[in-house]
């Protein structure tokens, strides 16, 4: 009987216990310090002692990575093979959760810092999107790094490194630039018997032919507001505005700034009830408009440079195989230049080096990881590794290398010869105007385009977040 | 001589854990959350800096927020298409295979399949089904002449669509249900019957449905407190109440505000709503299909 009441004691104690310990592993675990407890100086830290230069953990190492070079992303494939390249040179490995840059995304992320299970390695935003985990100091600044690794992302420009919003401190080593732009599918509009628009396309040019094309039977622009609206609704702003102030932030929806990003919104709604989107904008993702687009039933999508692999691989019968091109597809395909109105000239773009690498707090505390978080981003921001990535586009190196263009297909050419014309490259408004300011704007997009929403109601309630945020 | 079987002491040792685990994962965090529910919080994981203002903010907007009222009001279409949808196809299946002779395990099987899918699966499938343009749908109509896509998930037809793949994937559990308690009945009742020239009709009326009331009310107990609880399908075939926030269900609002509105004070609230509206309709289930005592 004793035995019974023993084992009865045991099996509960047991089960008790082993409960209590489940709950205590939501916590950090005593050998990591949480956040809080890391702010004593890296020197003081076991890994401080190593030799400045060495950049390597002492064994494998597992790091865990999160970068947006996923999906449609021009360089998911190169992104893999630079992974594939690092755990070769050390022996260490990847765990790795990229995803597609978007909204949920950015909440995953933000989400993850709040909770304690940010990655060691991340590759994001440098606007206001970080500002969340930059002020709660869960990121370790370029400066703090070099001060034990001199040699920390030295081959770039610091000058072309944004400093973070939050506190004008730099975090984000960057890799590659990014260019937002008008995609074209000449084929639609030979179709439609429009000429292909140029350096000097206005907005009145881009009505009229809206027109022709939805006449001649196809969707003139690919866009799934109620899903993407991001680049119409910074680019229907930056038409009301000019480079010099497209980045202010209005204070109410009737100020000066307020009416011109209310007479963007309203530009928008103009175009759906001309019906020149899908019929589905409204009820369709991304990729449905996007497929619109490379099959030949819209003519033009406006999106950004990492669309361009996208579109590259919608015209490859294997889109892992760069070998499987259809070459005569791929010429259907054109970028240029957003329609200019106003006193915005058509050649002035959104662009910029707007996402970089960050080292967590967790990582640079860990004394496994440091070396190896340093590591991993010095790789993937190489002099070798960069140029991969940017291709078409700007990067930070102080020795950028010559470009080839005979090992880029004929879309990258035309990206490149656009980007030639540039007048000036202004960064997005809405990496200032973050998160949840922009949901009444971004999702509420459907409502103001029919009418349920005014786009001064819609404009003022994010302005209000905002302001109620700072 | 004390005997663990007669001490109650033991009784409270083995019902520790359980009690324990739920004070810390479903009371402790429930409270807190009526906590954040007044507070201004706008990443998870925090309590926020201050209070809102005035402190009941968030129940004010609960009352005025018309998008609260959609996703109500789709919450009971879910409810009435789980009775009548999912309960009253699997019970139309069930008594149609309780009257076959043989294959009964073949449709079994079939018509279980789909709830061993995951929804989110099923959510991408049904994705491709009702795309609006190449989707199956739209191209089998096609095929009988039909010029015009029709946007399956359009303001129009959303609700409907959203529906039919949620009640098509649990017509089989209620119906694997509903067949066991069909074959729970007496034979020999059929049998009797149909010796005093009962037909077949008359038999499921009088014998079968009788004789199922309180299979039938459990099932339809399951179905109204499922039906609150729909979230991953729909979510995957309408995320953020696509089009027009005309899909949001009370889950997938809470959800949206919570992780993608970032306004998680007022998911807090969505909470609260669902949890008092839980309780609410379960208690009405419970007396509108209160089981009988007579079979």
């Amino acid at each position: 009987m004793k035995m019974k009441k023993l084992t009865a004691a045991l099996m509960t104690a047991i089960m008790t216990a082993s409960m209590v310990v489940g709950c205590g592993s939501a916590a950090p675990a005593p050998a990591e310090p949480s956040p809080a407890q890391t702010e004593a100086p890296a020197a003081e830290t076991p890994a401080a002692e190593e030799p400045a230069a060495e950049t390597e953990a002492a064994g494998p190492v597992e790091l865990t990575v999160t970068t947006t070079f996923a999906g449609e992303d021009s360089n998911a494939q190169n992104y893999k093979n630079a992974v594939a390249g690092w755990e070769a040179a050390t022996g260490n490995t990847v765990s790795d959760t990229s995803a597609t840059s978007d909204e949920t995304f950015k909440t995953r992320i933000i989400t993850d810092f709040e909770t304690g299970s940010e990655p060691d390695v991340l590759f994001f935003f440098n606007g206001a999107d970080a500002n969340d985990f930059v002020n709660a100091g869960k990121v370790v600044s370029i400066d703090e790094i070099r001060a034990e690794f001199p040699d920390f992302a030295s081959n770039m420009n610091d000058d072309l490194i944004a400093a973070s919003p939050a506190d004008g401190v730099k975090y984000a080593v960057p890799v590659n630039g990014y260019w937002e732009a008008m995609f074209v599918n000449t084929a639609v509009l030979d179709a439609a018997g429009v000429a292909m628009p140029g350096a000097d396309y206005t907005w009145d040019q881009f009505l009229e032919d809206c027109q022709k094309i939805k006449d001649a039977g196809y969707a003139p622009i690919a866009a799934a507001l109620g899903n993407i609206p991001h680049y119409w609704w910074e680019f229907a702003i930056f038409n009301q505005q000019t480079p010099a102030n497209h980045l202010d932030i209005p204070g109410a929806a009737d100020d000066a700034t307020g009416s011109q990003w209310v007479a963007g919104l309203e530009d928008i709604k103009t175009l759906y009830e001309k019906g020149y989107f899908p019929d589905n904008t409204l009820s369709a993702t991304d990729d449905e408009t996007f497929a619109m687009f490379t099959d030949g039933k819209a003519a033009f999508l406006l999106d950004g440079s990492w669309k361009v692999g996208g579109i590259v691989g919608s015209c490859q019968s294997d889109p892992e195989d760069p070998s499987t091109l259809d070459a005569d597809k791929l010429a259907n395909f054109d970028v240029t230049y957003f329609p200019g109105k106003g006193n915005r000239k058509t050649t002035d773009m959104i662009g910029g080096l707007s996402m970089g690498y960050y080292i967590t707090k967790k990582a640079w505390d860990d004394p496994d990881k440091r070396a190896a978080a340093v590591s991993f981003v010095s790789y993937m921001t190489s002099d070798e590794v960069v140029p991969q990535f940017a291709q078409h586009t700007a990067s930070a190196l102080k020795n950028a290398p010559a470009v080839d263009e005979t090992q880029f297909n004929a879309l990258q050419v035309k990206a490149m010869s656009m980007m030639s014309g540039v007048t000036s490259l202004t960064g997005a408004v809405q990496d200032l105007f973050n998160g949840d300011c922009r949901v009444s704007t971004f999702d509420g997009m459907p409502d103001i385009v029919v009418g349920n929403v005014s786009a001064a109601d819609a404009v003022q309630e994010g302005i209000d977040v905002y302001l109620d945020a700072q | 001589m004390s005997n663990i079987y007669k001490s109650k002491k033991y009784v409270f040792f083995f019902l520790a854990p359980a009690f324990i685990f739920l004070i810390l994962y479903l009371y402790y965090p429930f409270f807190v959350n009526i906590y954040g529910s007044f507070r201004a919080i706008k990443n998870l994981g925090t309590y926020g800096t201050k209070w809102n203002d005035p402190w009941y903010e968030n129940y004010v907007k609960l009352v005025t927020d018309p998008v609260v009222r959609t996703s109500l009001k789709n919450t009971f279409l879910m409810i009435i298409a789980t009775i009548v949808g999912q309960v009253g196809i699997a019970l139309l299946l069930a008594i149609l295979v309780d009257n076959i002779e043989k294959g009964t395990q073949f449709f079994r099987t079939v018509y279980f399949f789909p709830i061993v899918i995951s929804a989110t699966a099923l959510g991408l499938l049904f994705n491709l089904i009702f795309l609006y343009d190449k989707g199956m749908l739209n191209q089998f109509l096609e095929l009988f002449g039909k010029t015009t896509l029709t946007d399956w998930k359009g303001e129009k037809l959303a609700i409907l669509t959203m529906m039919i793949p949620v009640v098509w994937q649990y017509v089989g559990f209620y119906f694997v249900i509903l067949e066991t308690g069909l074959n729970n009945i007496s034979q020999e009742l059929y049998e009797s019957a149909a010796i005093d020239g009962a037909t077949r009709f008359q038999r499921v009326i009088y014998i079968s449905l009788p004789l199922l009331r309180n299979v039938i009310c459990t099932c339809l107990t399951l179905g109204v407190t499922g039906a609150l609880k729909v979230f991953d399908l729909p979510w995957t075939m309408f995320p953020k109440g696509m089009p027009l926030k005309e899909t949001f269900l009370t889950g997938t609002y809470m959800y949206y505000q919570t992780m993608e509105a970032k306004n998680v004070d007022y998911g807090a609230t969505l909470a609260v709503l669902i949890v008092v509206l839980g309780v609410v309709l379960s208690r009405i289930t419970r007396a509108v299909f209160k089981e009988s005592e007579d079979f």
